[in-house]
């Protein structure tokens, strides 16, 4: 039966996540890691492994919490609303979940009580091509005995200098199908021929390149199945990519609140601006995009934790995403005037991170493509027999 | 959380879809009804048949006519209405939507026993108008100056009403006047009277829009006589009364625009593969922005529905629903007209002359939006709403 409501549990979840995050995360927090080299506070981190938060999907037998991929989804809706920054997306979304499905059953008692504990992970598949088009992996795996060496550039890794280990996306074959022929290696990240380089990304968020010069990797680290490591990469397509989405929402509903805030506090011609029109339906329109991007992102998110996700429905969300965050943020400094444009003022740290996020797994015009071609393949209810 | 329906829902659904194919031909268009006097026939006649399911007035308890159905029931209902484009649901504007309700709630025992089986019915004295704008209240509606002065067991109209749909087709109007005019706030004196359009002294003229359509039209009222039980609920207590109804328009009406968006969509990609517009990039990107916006107003519109459903107050969800979907219509209409390309220029009236295509859907969207985004409050009225309610904001207006 239709619910957009939470359980309980959900709401205590919420509830505790965002106290969390406000005390240990204030906003002078967020711009001091800027300029910290790890980019990420390892006490908060610890006590967030303390409190089951890096294993909360992670099933009780691995050291987990054993919650529900809506917890997962909640918990990254407040982390986007705090902007905390912290490998957590990195480690507890892109690696933990695709070791989770796809790993073997050793890989996932050795590997994922690591990740409960806290053990930092991220995923490097972004090449010169920048973008999720099976064609742009090219990072070179050659086999040598029994073994493999990777050799090339992977782009906009985050937090690869945190990082222990790294799930790097290679090409295991050249010809046939781009789809084929990609294998998903798990490499320590201090492995010989690793090199780091920071990219200096407008919030300082810590995205990497990481540069590949033959380093080893075993038949034992392979992820799933050889040759058909772009399983992997779909599946993060459609559960990370709503992860993503979420925490999206999460700060477009944190900047409309501060915004809505200013409006209503500053006064020009003896009356809050917030009380004029101009201002007034900007903000409702805004709104209207900030209340439609959470529940979509709840539908998706819903689907997928019924292990039934619906592809369009996916991509739908990530559109809608992209353009709601970065018309909010954009709409949020217009409406603060000349202050918006300060380092003091929050909304402008919302702001730094539209691109970041609008193109981590997946642009607009990748995701409305893959929207079209589900529809397309579909008879129309109104031709159905 | 959950996006399924229930069985409940799902056997309803099924049923009308049986419904749609044995009754209602596969390229109906909605939107005629009160335009054609052949199209009116048949919707009336479709109304019928729907009050014999019981889904006409499929939310009424059944000691009135209705189905006593849920919330949930109702908008699947409503959702499969705007996508097949079943006509004769609405039977003028607000008998099923807000007389009967408030009739309910409001209503004198005689009132109940007379009107509201007419409606549950499909009966041609169940079809209403309402009577609510006027030359100086538009948006500000609480201004509004027709009089009603009671006199002995009667009331006496005069004024005039604008932009009222369907009046030309309706036997009762909805019609809100003023019965006190020295209550001090314009809000205060306002009453809700039920007028019989076959009475003495009121007279329909006809208000064709831009493209030759016939919906709107204007009342006057000219010394007309109504009994003085014909007064609904308190006298001088209109406007609590009107407030409670309209918010229940808004969010049904928006379900109604979500199946027909979605329809629309459908067809448009359907005819983009046919006549191979698919594809073109350009095409594919602009069709699958506006697939987004239609999953997120069914999201919003499923949301309220869910809201009221738990008996939650609604006040700002049906502006938000109501100012999104009229930017949607926009949105839809463009792209649609886009994709017909220079056969979108054709007379919306005309939907089967050789060269229609999609038999003028998406050109007659492109027209139309604009119009019937003024019903129940303009956009910009609703984001007035969204301003003061959602935001807290100071009223702007």
């Amino acid at each position: 039966m239709v619910d957009f409501g939470f359980s309980k549990d959900q709401r205590l979840i919420r509830k505790s996540v965002r106290e969390f995050l406000e005390k240990e995360c204030p906003k002078d927090r967020v711009r001091e890691l800027k300029t910290d080299e790890k980019g990420y506070d390892p006490r908060v981190w610890e006590k967030m492994v303390d409190l089951g938060f890096l294993g909360l999907v992670i099933s009780e037998d691995h050291g987990g919490m054993g919650g529900d991929y809506l917890e997962l989804m909640i918990f990254m809706e407040e982390l986007g609303r705090s902007l905390f920054p912290s490998p957590y997306f990195a480690t507890a979304v892109l690696c933990a979940l695709p070791i989770d499905r796809f790993g073997s059953n050793e890989q996932k008692q050795l590997i994922l009580p690591a990740i409960a504990d806290g053990q930092i992970w991220t995923l490097a598949v972004l090449e010169a091509s920048a973008d999720y088009e099976a064609a742009g992996i090219e990072l070179a795996v050659t086999r040598e005995g029994d073994s493999y060496s990777l050799s090339g550039t992977k782009l906009f890794v985050p937090y690869a200098r945190a990082a222990e280990k790294l799930l790097v996306i290679g090409r295991t074959r050249a010809d046939g199908h781009a789809e084929e022929g990609i294998t998903v290696f798990m490499v320590d990240a201090v492995s010989p021929g690793i090199t780091v380089n920071s990219i200096p990304t407008a919030a300082r968020d810590q995205r990497c390149e990481v540069r590949f010069d033959n380093v080893r990797a075993e038949v034992t680290d392979i992820l799933g199945q050889p040759n058909r490591g772009w399983e992997i990469i779909e599946y993060l397509l459609q559960a990370a990519t709503v992860l993503k989405c979420a925490e999206m929402s999460g700060g477009t509903q944190a900047v409309l609140e501060m915004t809505r805030r200013y409006a209503a506090d500053r006064i020009q011609f003896g009356k809050p601006i917030g009380s004029l029109q101009a201002i007034q339906h900007k903000l409702a329109n805004t709104f209207i995009g900030v209340e439609g991007l959470k529940n979509l992102v709840y539908e998706a998110a819903w689907h997928i934790s019924i292990d039934r996700p619906i592809k369009e429905l996916v991509s739908m969300a990530k559109v809608k995403a992209n353009t709601v965050y970065q018309q909010t943020c954009i709409d949020g400094i217009t409406i603060h005037g000349a202050i918006g444009f300060t380092e003091e003022m929050n909304v402008g740290l919302y702001h730094l991170r539209t691109k970041a996020m609008e193109f981590e797994l997946g642009g607009s015009e990748f995701h409305r493509e893959r929207i079209i071609k589900e529809l397309e393949q579909q008879v129309p209810l109104f031709l159905q027999p | 959380m959950d996006f399924h329906f229930g069985e409940k829902e799902k056997k309803l659904r099924a049923e009308i879809r049986q419904f749609v194919k044995e009754n209602i031909p596969p390229g109906q268009v909605p939107y005629f009804e009160e335009h054609d006097d052949q199209e009116w026939a048949f919707s009336m006649s479709i109304a019928k048949k729907l009050a014999q399911k019981g889904w006409l007035t499929i939310s009424w308890p059944k000691e009135y006519g209705g189905m006593g159905a849920s919330e949930l029931e109702r908008m699947v209902y409503l959702e499969e209405v705007g996508y097949w484009g079943i006509p004769g649901w609405m039977m003028g504007i607000g008998g099923i939507g807000w007389v009967g309700p408030s009739l309910m709630l409001f209503g004198s025992e005689e009132l109940k026993k007379k009107h509201l089986p007419l409606i549950a019915s499909g009966e041609p004295d169940g079809v209403w108008c309402t009577g609510y704008s006027e030359p100086d209240a538009g948006s500000d509606f609480a201004n509004l100056q027709t009089r009603a002065e009671r006199i002995g067991e009667e009331y006496v109209i005069n004024g005039q009403k604008v932009w009222v749909s369907a009046a030309h087709r309706a036997r009762w109007c909805w019609l809100a006047a003023r019965t006190d005019v020295s209550a001090p706030k314009k809000h205060a004196g306002i009453s809700i009277l039920i007028v019989d359009m076959k009475s003495k002294g009121v007279a329909v003229r006809p208000i064709i829009n831009f493209y030759g359509f016939h919906l709107f039209n204007e009342i006057f009222f000219n010394d007309v006589r109504i009994p003085v039980a014909n007064l609904v609920g308190v006298e001088n207590q209109g406007w609590r009364q009107l407030m409670q109804s309209l918010g229940f328009e808004r969010s049904y009406s928006t379900i109604v625009v979500y199946g027909e968006s979605k329809r629309l969509l459908d067809e448009l990609v359907q005819y983009a593969k046919e006549t191979g517009a698919i594809r073109r990039p350009y095409i594919r990107q602009k069709l699958a922005d506006v697939a987004v916006e239609i999953e997120t107003l069914k999201v919003l519109a499923y949301e309220t529905v869910w809201k009221m459903s738990k008996g939650e107050r609604i006040t700002w969800e049906p502006s938000r629903d109501k100012a999104f979907r009229d930017m949607i219509n926009d949105q839809l209409s463009r792209i649609g007209t886009e994709i017909i390309g220079a056969f979108a220029q054709v007379d919306p009236l005309e939907t089967d002359t050789k060269w229609s295509r999609l038999r003028g859907r998406a050109e007659r969207l492109y027209y139309r939006w604009t119009g019937y985004a003024s019903a129940a409050g303009t956009t910009d009225n609703q984001r007035n709403i969204i301003g003061q309610f959602a935001l807290q904001l100071p009223k702007a207006y």
